[in-house]
């Protein structure tokens, strides 16, 4: 990314929030107050920070997961399912024997990676092989996913006497992702997102398994000339995606819940693609933005509280905050600004 | 009706694509010549609205227009037939009239609107059932109705860009009919093209440019010589074909015997010198791309090529160039120096971009590519893209599989081009490659395949050949 496409997307970034601050006004509501209130939200105390993380933790992952999917050119929609059944992998290990070891993190992490990338795999199997597209294919296995997690919650997993869908019982704590002070801060998952956006950041834009995975989802029908196919890519892409999407799945479980719940995956998946959308493939951009959509998560809950607005609200601000950056992107008035900005500053 | 174009200039960043055009036609066919890059679809764009000129005016019948809008050309009686027929494949012919209707209410009444394109259809001595769908007719008859389709809506002017470029010998016979009779009817046809038999057959005048600017104004009776000066900076060198040095390596080639005639002059797996330049000629159509195509995918049911002790030749020895650049052979979306970056994305894990930037700037020199390593493919010209995707293919030796090889080019690209695939003469395998310009076909090749529709009709030397044979065949007829 260079300086140029920086500062446009700051600009761009300034505009957004002008149109939200618009749209907010409009209701009546003084955004100041708004910001002032998911600001204190999210960040006001050490605690609100560590939990703004343990949201953008997910988002992050979900959010990486996607960038490997669309360079290859497909839309996965089945994100969601992919971090559930990581959840479901990541409760596997912590209901059973290993529940009370202090392993047990580690070898959830490679079982939410196994299943969230094998339901990946799944979506790119039937799309290369069966010729299915993977938006369908995708939104049935969310389903299914769906559906298993609560299978196993009401069955199987339910807690004992009651079966209820509040989730199964909460995990030893020997099962929780291992933090550091006494507030708990997810140092483990800290590490791992860093990690994974340094190293993807590495694999697209420095390695020929990212260049690949662009032409692929450039031009399907021209890899072949350059010695490599296609269908290996993508079905790369969904299995990388998968695994990532099963550690954010992983993060909810035992790093946010501790438990397994119907709604585990707090469907950061669908606000991942919305997320992706305004980054396109750009991972600097996802690492800030999607820390943005985190804070305003977390932060909601202060509406209610400070203001006596509806947690809703928050949904209102990071749909149309999507739109005006999309319809701003197709406008293109970053660079007139750009260019006024530079022809004053010139004279 | 006459139109007449005034200091048109239009920029492209540095890039002037056209410098103070002044062109006036009073009717007629008008031939707008140049090679790739001249100028032509800019300006053919900024007459059609597509483009805005940075300065000038365009008149039609003495009446200023305004420009930069399709809509407001339409209007004047401007319209425009495309390279690749730009019609609704699925609908039927007088669906698809109906469709572009400019002049009937919101409820049409069918019978009346099928009667007088009945009757249009008649005018030009075009048979064709309304009620079929237009996928099913040829490309030819698909322009054929597109032309009569612009004149039921009222066009006065008809451009035509490069029309006949994915034409058989009878579809060009067809349109240039249909041309000839438009003509009379006071419909000014603009003519783009860089072939110049064309020109000369059905143009009455024309413009020559040259790096945007006109360097020629011509009308009947065309001097080509004069024509070829202006066009090019070099006159016209016939190439020279490199001779073989004796090679002791051999391969083997063969096609199943279902493709084939009985009449065989070259039997299979005869054993062919490394470095020998294998021609498929067949019309447009025929399945001579799709021969090439099979090597490539190495469908043995089909053929296969393979060396003298029997091996066949691995998959990665194999360089294929598909006809169309963008759709099959290039990545839109990615620069030049990505492009060359994946060339060697099987041997390198990681990816030294000053490396490969080194690597390409050299390619860039060596192909003469105008373009530089951050632009995206689809900003180059298509002499440009061409050159491209050749200087792509790995430098070991292989068998080059190439189809149309010049396809679209002007005659100096199409030269420069053929002088690139024979510099690798001396190395590669092999060089096989279809066409449907049976010229190309006996200029370069020492072997000739003559296919027709989905037969092989004759394999042998050119030696043993004459030109009008090849003709013969690829129209199907065996003596």
């Amino acid at each position: 990314m260079n300086f140029n496409d920086l500062k446009i997307n700051f600009i761009r970034f300034i505009l957004a929030i002008l149109i939200i601050f618009f749209l907010l006004l409009s209701f009546g509501i003084n955004p100041l107050d708004v910001t002032n209130a998911l600001f204190i939200g999210s960040f006001g105390s050490f605690e609100k920070i560590i939990r703004t993380i343990l949201v953008w933790v997910p988002i992050s992952l979900a959010s990486i997961a996607l960038i490997y999917t669309f360079s290859s050119g497909m839309w996965n929609i089945g994100i969601e399912g992919q971090i559930i059944m990581g959840a479901i992998g990541a409760t596997f290990i912590a209901r059973s024997f290993l529940g009370d070891n202090f392993i047990s993190p580690y070898i959830q992490l490679i079982m939410a990676l196994g299943f969230g990338g094998f339901w990946g795999f799944i979506c790119a199997i039937l799309k290369v092989k069966g010729g299915v597209h993977e938006i369908f294919s995708g939104l049935g296995l969310d389903f299914v996913a769906s559906g298993i997690a609560i299978y196993l919650i009401i069955g199987p997993w339910k807690r004992k006497g009651i079966a209820s869908t509040s989730g199964t019982e909460i995990f030893h704590e020997s099962s929780w992702i291992p933090t550091v002070g006494n507030l708990d801060f997810p140092i483990f998952l800290f590490l791992i997102v860093i990690l994974v956006y340094g190293f993807s950041y590495f694999l697209l834009s420095q390695s020929s398994f990212g260049l690949r995975l662009k032409a692929t989802g450039i031009n399907f029908f021209a890899t072949n000339r350059f010695n490599f196919s296609s269908e290996r890519y993508i079905i790369y892409s969904f299995i990388i995606a998968g695994a990532l999407a099963g550690i954010a799945g992983f993060s909810q479980v035992s790093g946010s819940y501790h438990k397994l719940v119907p709604t585990i995956s707090g469907g950061f998946g669908f606000l991942s693609i919305l997320l992706v959308l305004i980054c396109s493939r750009n991972i600097f951009l996802t690492f800030i933005i999607s820390f943005l959509f985190a804070a305003l998560i977390v932060g909601g809950s202060q509406l209610q509280i400070k203001l006596d607005l509806d947690h809703s609200l928050v949904g209102i601000i990071q749909a149309s905050f999507v739109l005006s950056w999309l319809i701003l992107q197709r406008v293109n008035l970053e660079k007139k600004i750009l260019n006024i900005f530079s022809k004053v500053l010139t004279k | 009706m006459k139109i007449e174009l005034k200091n048109i200039s239009k920029s492209f960043g540095s890039l002037e694509a056209n410098k103070e055009i002044s062109i006036s036609i009073s009717g007629g066919i008008h031939a707008l010549l140049g090679e790739n890059g001249a100028g032509k679809s800019t300006l053919v764009k900024i007459i059609s609205g597509q483009l805005n000129p940075d300065k000038g005016s365009i008149l039609i019948s003495d009446k200023k227009i305004n420009l930069g809008s399709p809509k407001i050309a339409i209007n004047n009686g401007i319209g425009m037939l495309n390279q690749n027929p730009l019609d609704f494949a699925n609908l039927s012919v007088l669906e698809s009239f109906l469709v572009g209707n400019t002049q009937n209410s919101f409820i049409s009444n069918h019978r009346k609107t099928k009667e007088k394109i009945l009757h249009l259809f008649d005018n030009y001595d075009i048979e064709i059932d309304l009620n079929e769908k237009i996928s099913s007719f040829s490309i030819g008859q698909r322009q054929q109705i597109e032309l009569l389709r612009l004149l039921y809506n009222g066009v006065k002017i008809i451009i035509l860009d490069e029309p006949t470029s994915a034409f058989s010998l009878e579809q060009k016979r067809m349109i240039f009919d249909t041309l000839n009779k438009l003509t009379k009817e006071d419909i000014t046809i603009i003519f783009v093209s860089h072939k110049l038999d064309e020109v000369f057959e059905i143009c009455d005048s024309g413009t020559v440019l040259k790096e945007g600017k006109v360097v020629y104004s011509m009308n009947k009776p065309f001097d080509s010589d004069t024509i070829f000066a202006k066009m090019f900076d070099d006159t016209r060198t016939k190439n020279k074909i490199k001779k073989n040095e004796k090679r002791s390596n051999k391969f083997k080639l063969f096609f199943n015997e279902l493709y084939m005639t009985k009449h065989k002059t070259f039997p299979n797996e005869s054993l062919i010198e490394f470095g020998t330049v294998l021609g498929i000629a067949g019309l447009q159509g025929s399945m001579n791309d799709r021969l090439v195509k099979n090597l490539f995918t190495r469908d043995f049911s089909k053929s296969g090529i393979f060396f003298d002790n029997g091996d066949y030749i691995e998959k990665n020895k194999l360089y294929y160039m598909p006809a169309d650049r963008l759709e099959r052979g290039l990545f839109q979306d990615l620069t030049l120096k990505e492009h060359f970056a994946l060339t060697y994305s099987h041997i390198n894990k990681y990816i030294n971009w000053n490396d490969i930037a080194i690597y390409g700037e050299k390619k860039i020199q060596e192909y003469d590519i105008k373009a530089t390593l951050t632009q995206k493919v689809d900003q180059l010209s298509g002499g440009n893209q061409q050159r491209l995707m050749l200087s792509l293919l790995p430098e070991s030796p292989g068998v080059l599989l190439l189809e149309q090889p010049t396809r679209g080019l002007d005659y100096n690209s199409a030269n420069k081009m053929w002088d690139m695939i024979l510099d690798r003469k001396k190395n590669d395998i092999a060089i096989i490659f279809s066409s449907t310009d049976l010229d190309e076909i006996w200029d370069y090749s020492d072997i000739i395949i003559s296919v027709s529709g989905n037969t092989i009709m004759d394999i042998e030397n050119k030696r043993k050949l004459k030109k009008e044979n090849i003709a013969r065949y690829v129209s199907g007829i065996i003596d």
